[in-house]
């Protein structure tokens, strides 16, 4: 397996206060293709910084991050904003769907914005809801649908652009058990399957189950790392 | 599918969107009533002008437009008369005997315009006739009957059949009178006829004058979207010794009327717009606000803040023109309406007639003041979405998306 994402002696440094804070401390890091990484920790420890900092939405205070070679830390916005459209799925804690647009719309968005054909937009949606086990509710709006359905609507948007990885940020904090589980079956299952690259951060012990890779972070820096 | 995310996005927040569409709605509205009112204003008065006063053009002879002298009669009026009528955009044709002098009665005496007509000329070119109020016109008096208006009667403290004396100089250069009988009494809203014209016959005046059949004036009217100036100018060519005007040469200050109306209109857009626009501005900064952390997202998924900014305009642009059609047609309507029945201001009439309006206006705006509407609402429209707009492309998507 190749490496996808290589974060080499990163450090980020808040000055929130006259006392700087590292949020993340001289982390160096590998993600191979098609992992299925947690990034665990207490909260604080670094988890939400670090995801960012890997998905090209923060810039590292030091050090740098590349993605398949390429140097993202140094990019300009407007690159990076590119740069995330071509190769980082995201799935957010609070799904972050667009109200306005449907399930189906939702997904086919983001290829939109990959300027691809209006048949394969639709097409690979579709596909992609069916996958979720949601194509039932492809004409609902997010207001319609329950937090596990947005959710999955969240991860078909972030597989349609057909990202180099995904970055999931606690996407099981806001979900009941059941939701949870068949979440994580079908994110584990488009793994298994599309050789799709996971990286959450949770301190859900259930993701935590799922994963086959667990790093552990404690005060900005990596405490172990663990591959199952 | 921006375009479709915008429009919904207008819907989002309805109660907030349906208050701005409805202050567009009046303000357009405000915008063509205003107009058309101040318009109905304008034409009232210009209308009120070449109907009664200048007639769509007039022809003297250059030296008389000087001096007033009325030894400067027109020297080949017959010529001037048989082109006029073989003209076939000339409505009407009038030649009138002009001369300052004074009118006096038993109790006044004041300065006026005695003016020399051919009654049935005069009643077709400026609608004389319909001007009397009380008496006749020029008829029940046997010999020299004289129309006054109804202020210069109240001046002299005369009525219908009281005796007044008309002097003037004659052609020689005597002070010569006459003795006339009021026939009628004239009320226009013209402050003119009302306060300092009399009106006698052209055989009249011409045979105290001693000017035989000669006259000072010739003013004709044309039928309805005939290029007065074009005429003017073709009649010149013509009639070189002589000078034509159109009623724009004869009366300027019609002309800057005109240019204050349109100049106002455009202020008063201007003002309206700008209210709108503030409130437009301020709807679009909540629902920039409102909506951070999405804004955010759509970032960090990577939609560039080219499409982020048009998107927002887009939003800015429907929630200000939606209303734009209503208010139009709204506008239109009532304009339509009134300018049929009209708006009866009898209650102001003294005021308004005293300054040369008509107590009953009919409001009225050309297809260019429509256009000129349009045009403010787009660019208000434009203008306003720029800065709100502005405020979400400088949003981080990495603060955007921890704002609660």
């Amino acid at each position: 397996m190749s490496t996808i994402i290589k974060a080499i002696n990163v450090s980020k440094v808040y000055h929130k206060t006259t006392v700087p804070v590292h949020a993340v401390n001289q982390l160096s890091l590998s993600i191979e293709e098609g992992e299925f990484t947690a990034i665990v920790g207490p909260s604080g420890c670094g988890k939400t910084t670090l995801l960012n900092i890997l998905g090209g939405l923060d810039q590292p205070t030091e050090g740098k991050v590349e993605v398949d070679g390429t140097d993202i830390s140094n990019m300009k916005d407007s690159e990076l904003i590119d740069f995330r459209l071509r190769n980082i799925g995201f799935v957010f804690q609070a799904y972050n769907l667009i109200p306005v647009l449907t399930a189906l719309e939702n997904v086919e968005f983001i290829m939109l914005l990959q300027k691809r054909g209006k048949k394969e937009r639709h097409e690979r949606a579709m596909e992609l809801l069916a996958r979720m086990d949601i194509a039932d509710k492809a004409n609902s709006k997010p207001s319609q649908l329950s937090g596990g359905q947005q959710q999955r609507v969240a991860v078909a948007r972030a597989l349609a652009s057909k990202p180099r990885f995904i970055l999931a940020d606690e996407p099981t904090a806001n979900l009941d058990s059941s939701s949870t589980n068949n979440l994580l079956d079908l994110m584990a299952r488009m793994n298994a399957e599309q050789k799709a690259t996971f990286i959450f951060s949770t301190h859900d012990q259930r993701v935590m189950d799922k994963a086959r890779r667990i790093v552990t972070l404690e005060d900005g820096a990596i405490v172990s790392d663990v591959k199952r | 599918m921006i375009a479709i995310i915008a429009w919904r996005n207008v819907w989002r927040n309805k109660g907030r969107s349906l208050v701005v569409i409805g202050a567009m709605i009046i303000g357009i509205w405000a915008m063509a009533f205003g107009g058309g009112f101040m318009q109905s204003f304008l034409t009232s008065y210009i209308e009120s002008s070449i109907k009664h006063e200048t007639s769509n053009g007039q022809v003297h002879q250059p030296e008389f437009t000087q001096d007033y002298d009325i030894q400067y009669y027109i020297k080949d009026y017959s010529s001037i008369l048989n082109f006029l009528e073989q003209t076939s955009s000339v409505e009407a044709i009038t030649a009138r005997s002009l001369v300052n002098g004074m009118i006096s009665s038993s109790r006044q005496a004041t300065g006026v315009k005695i003016i020399g007509v051919n009654p049935d000329e005069e009643a077709q070119v400026t609608e004389l006739n319909t001007l009397i109020v009380d008496g006749t016109y020029f008829e029940g008096i046997s010999s020299n009957p004289v129309l006054i208006g109804n202020k210069l009667a109240e001046k002299l403290k005369v009525n219908v059949k009281s005796k007044v004396v008309l002097t003037f100089q004659d052609i020689e250069g005597n002070i010569t009178a006459g003795r006339f009988r009021v026939a009628g009494i004239l009320k226009a809203s013209s402050i003119a006829i009302n306060e300092s014209s009399a009106y006698v016959l052209k055989s009249d005046l011409n045979r105290l004058l001693n000017i035989g059949y000669n006259v000072h004036e010739i003013a004709y009217t044309t039928v309805t979207g005939t290029d007065d100036e074009a005429l003017a100018k073709t009649l010149q060519t013509n009639f070189a010794d002589d000078k034509v005007e159109s009623w724009k040469e004869i009366s300027p200050a019609l002309v800057f009327m005109e240019q204050w109306m349109a100049a106002t209109l455009k202020i008063l857009i201007i003002i309206i717009m700008s209210a709108l626009a503030f409130g437009i501005i301020n709807t679009m900064l909540m629902a920039v606000l409102e909506r951070i952390k999405e804004l955010g997202m759509l970032m960090a998924l990577g939609m560039k803040r080219t499409k982020v900014f048009l998107m927002i305009m887009l939003e800015t642009i429907y929630l200000s023109t939606v209303g734009g059609p209503v208010g139009l047609l709204i506008g239109y309507t009532t304009i339509a309406y009134l300018g049929k029945t009209g708006i009866d201001l009898t209650d102001y009439s003294e005021g308004l007639e005293a300054i040369g309006y008509d107590s009953i206006l009919y409001p009225m705006l050309q297809p260019m003041d429509y256009m000129q509407i349009v045009i403010g609402v787009i660019t208000t429209a434009f203008l306003a979405s720029i800065y709100p707009a502005w405020k979400a492309i400088k949003l981080k998507p990495i603060d955007a998306l921890h704002t609660i």
